[in-house]
C-alpha cells in the first residue's frame, strides 16, 4: 500500500494524475455532446485530420499542439459546412479529411530532417510526460467549458437536438452549432497529449455509453460520464505504471472493462426482474 | 375587414434547382383552421417551413401584416431523433424562450408555466422520462405542449395523427377545437376522411396550392384541383366525409 503513496511523490505521476481527471471532465462535457449529436465518425475524422497540423508543425518548428489546433478546427468547420450545404455526402466529406490529414502529416514528418521522438507520443499518448504549462491549458480549457455548458445549457442543448424549431424560436443555431464544432476539436486536441489520436475517441464516447445504460438525460450524462471517466482512467494510470504498460492503452482497456462489467450487471438485472 | 396573419404572395421554392411549390397565393387569418392535404411529395412540409421562416424563396414574398407572430410548430414525429438523450420536461421547457438571451436560463414562473403545461397534458408523470420511452400517443403531446406553450397566434401541425391510437386523435381534436378560439391552425395531413369533419377550410398542396373555403370536399372538386389524396385511391371516401359532416 505504501508503494501506492509512493508513487505520488513523484511530480510527474501527480501531473499525470491530474490531467488524467481534467481530461476525463473535459470529455465527459464535449462527449455527450458529440454521442448526442450522434457525430462520433466526424469527430474520428477531426482527430486524425489534425495530425497533418502536427507534422507540419515539426517541419516548421513549431508547437505541435498548435498545429493539430488549427488543423482540427479547419476541417470541424469544413465538415460542418460541407453538411450544411449538403451537395457532398457527409461522410464522404469526413473520410477525405481524415485521409488527407494524416497524408499531410506523414510527408512533413518524413520531410522534416533527423528523428522526431515525440511522434509516438502523439499517436499513443504520453500522459506521464504532461508538463505544467499543459495542465494549466487544460484546466483553462476545462473551466472555459464548464461555463459554456453552464450558461449556454439550453441553446446547446436544443440546437443539437432540433435545430429547425430552434431557429424558429430565434436561437442563433448556426453560431452555436459552429462554436460547438470548435469546442469538439479543441478538446480533442487537448486531450490527444494523454491518450493519443488513435485512442483519444474512445475517451470522448465509451463513459457516455456506460452512462446511457442507467440514465438518458443530456444533463445527467455528463457527471457520471466524468466519474466513469475519471474512474477509468486512474485505474489504466496506475496499472500502466505498475504493469508498465503504454498508459493510453492502459486507459481505454479500463474504460471498456468498466463499460461491460456494468452492463453485463444491467442485463442481469433485467433477466431477474422480467 | 379582418387583417391577415400572414400573406404569402406568388410563393415559389424548392431544393437546389428543383421547384416543390410554385405561385402559392395564402392568406392565413386569426381564426382559421386550415387543413393541408396533399399526395406525398406535394410539398405540404415545404410550404408549411415557408411559413415558419425556415425554407429559403425563390421568388414571392411572406407578409405580415400586424408584424411577425409568435408560431408554434409540431415537426414531423418521423423526423425526430427519438435516441436523442432530452427529457419530457426539457422538451417541452425548449418552447419557451429564456428572458435574458446572454443568460438563457428559464425564469421561476416560465418553471411554473413548464409545470403546467405538463399538468394540463397530463403527463407530469413521464416529465423525466426521455422522449425516447414514450409512446406515439405521448410524444405527440409531449411535442404538442412544446408548439403551444408559448400561446401563438398561428399553430403548425404536420401529421400529428400519426404513430397514435384512435383514442388520441379523437383527444387531440378536441384539444385543437378549444385551442383555435385562440389561435389560427395549419394542420397538415395525407388523411383527408379523418380531418375533414374539424377544419373550417382546406388547403390542397400538389406543386401548387388550391384554397377551398369550407370543409367539405368532393371526389369531384379534388380531381378539378389535381390533388390526387392518397386516401382516393382506397373507395369513395369523401362521400363518407360528407355524411360524417351532416351528422
Amino acid at each position: 500500500m505504501s508503494e501506492w503513496f509512493g508513487i505520488l511523490e513523484y511530480a510527474f505521476f501527480r501531473n499525470a494524475l491530474a490531467a488524467a481527471i481534467l481530461t476525463s471532465i473535459l470529455a465527459a462535457m464535449v462527449g455527450t455532446y458529440i454521442v448526442s449529436r450522434k457525430i462520433v465518425f466526424i469527430s474520428g475524422g477531426i482527430t486524425h485530420a489534425s495530425f497533418g497540423g502536427i507534422g507540419m508543425a515539426y517541419f516548421m518548428g513549431l508547437n505541435p499542439l498548435l498545429g493539430a489546433a488549427v488543423f482540427a478546427i479547419a476541417s470541424a468547420t469544413g465538415i460542418e459546412w460541407i453538411a450544411q450545404k449538403g451537395k457532398v455526402r457527409e461522410d464522404s466529406a469526413i473520410a477525405i479529411f481524415w485521409s488527407l490529414g494524416m497524408a499531410v502529416g506523414i510527408i512533413f514528418v518524413f520531410m522534416t530532417p533527423g528523428y522526431t521522438p515525440n511522434l509516438m507520443s502523439f499517436l499513443f499518448g504520453s500522459i506521464l510526460s504532461v508538463g505544467m504549462t499543459e495542465l494549466y491549458l487544460l484546466l483553462a480549457f476545462c473551466v472555459f467549458v464548464g461555463l459554456l455548458f453552464w450558461i449556454y445549457f439550453r441553446p446547446i442543448l436544443h440546437s443539437a437536438f432540433d435545430p429547425e424549431f430552434s431557429q424558429i424560436m430565434g436561437i442563433p443555431v448556426a453560431l452555436f452549432r459552429y462554436t460547438m464544432s470548435v469546442v469538439v476539436a479543441l478538446a480533442i486536441v487537448i486531450s490527444i497529449r494523454s491518450v493519443g489520436i488513435i485512442l483519444v475517441l474512445s475517451l470522448f464516447t465509451i463513459p457516455q455509453i456506460t452512462a446511457m445504460l442507467f440514465t438518458r438525460s443530456f444533463s445527467r450524462i455528463i457527471p457520471l460520464a466524468a466519474l466513469l471517466g475519471v474512474l477509468g482512467s486512474l485505474s489504466g494510470l496506475f496499472a500502466s505504471y505498475f504493469l508498465d504498460i503504454p498508459s493510453g492503452a492502459a486507459i481505454i482497456f479500463f474504460l471498456t472493462f468498466q463499460y461491460l462489467v456494468l452492463k453485463g450487471w444491467v442485463e442481469l438485472k433485467n433477466m431477474i426482474y422480467r | 375587414m379582418r387583417e391577415a396573419l400572414i400573406s404569402l404572395k406568388e410563393v415559389s421554392t424548392g431544393y437546389f434547382s428543383e421547384t416543390i411549390v410554385r405561385d402559392v397565393n395564402l392568406d392565413i387569418f386569426p381564426s382559421d383552421f386550415i387543413g393541408v392535404i396533399g399526395p406525398n411529395g406535394g410539398g405540404k412540409t415545404t410550404l408549411m417551413k415557408v411559413i415558419l421562416g425556415l425554407q429559403p424563396l425563390f421568388k414571392g414574398q411572406v407578409l405580415f401584416p400586424a408584424g411577425k407572430p409568435l408560431m408554434g410548430y409540431l415537426p414531423q414525429i418521423s423526423q425526430v431523433d427519438k435516441s436523442f438523450p432530452i427529457t419530457v420536461r426539457e422538451l417541452v421547457a425548449s418552447g419557451l424562450k429564456a428572458p435574458n438571451r446572454w443568460f438563457p436560463h428559464l425564469s421561476k414562473a416560465q418553471k411554473r408555466t413548464v409545470n403546467q403545461m405538463l399538468d394540463e397534458a397530463g403527463i407530469s408523470w413521464l416529465s423525466s422520462k426521455p422522449i425516447g420511452e414514450l409512446s406515439g400517443g405521448q410524444l405527440q403531446r409531449a411535442f404538442l405542449c412544446r408548439a403551444i406553450i408559448n400561446q401563438p397566434r398561428l399553430l403548425i401541425l404536420d401529421e400529428p395523427n400519426t404513430f397514435v391510437d384512435k383514442g388520441f386523435e379523437q383527444e387531440l381534436y378536441r384539444w385543437l377545437k378549444v385551442l383555435n378560439e385562440k389561435m389560427a391552425i395549419l394542420l397538415v395531413s395525407h388523411d383527408i376522411g379523418t380531418i375533414s369533419p374539424m377544419v373550417k377550410s382546406i388547403a390542397c398542396v400538389n406543386g401548387n396550392l388550391h384554397y377551398h373555403p369550407s370543409n367539405q370536399i368532393t371526389e369531384d372538386i379534388l380531381k378539378v384541383y389535381n390533388c390526387p389524396v392518397d386516401i382516393i385511391a382506397h373507395g369513395p371516401v369523401p362521400h363518407r366525409v360528407l355524411k360524417e359532416h351532416d351528422r
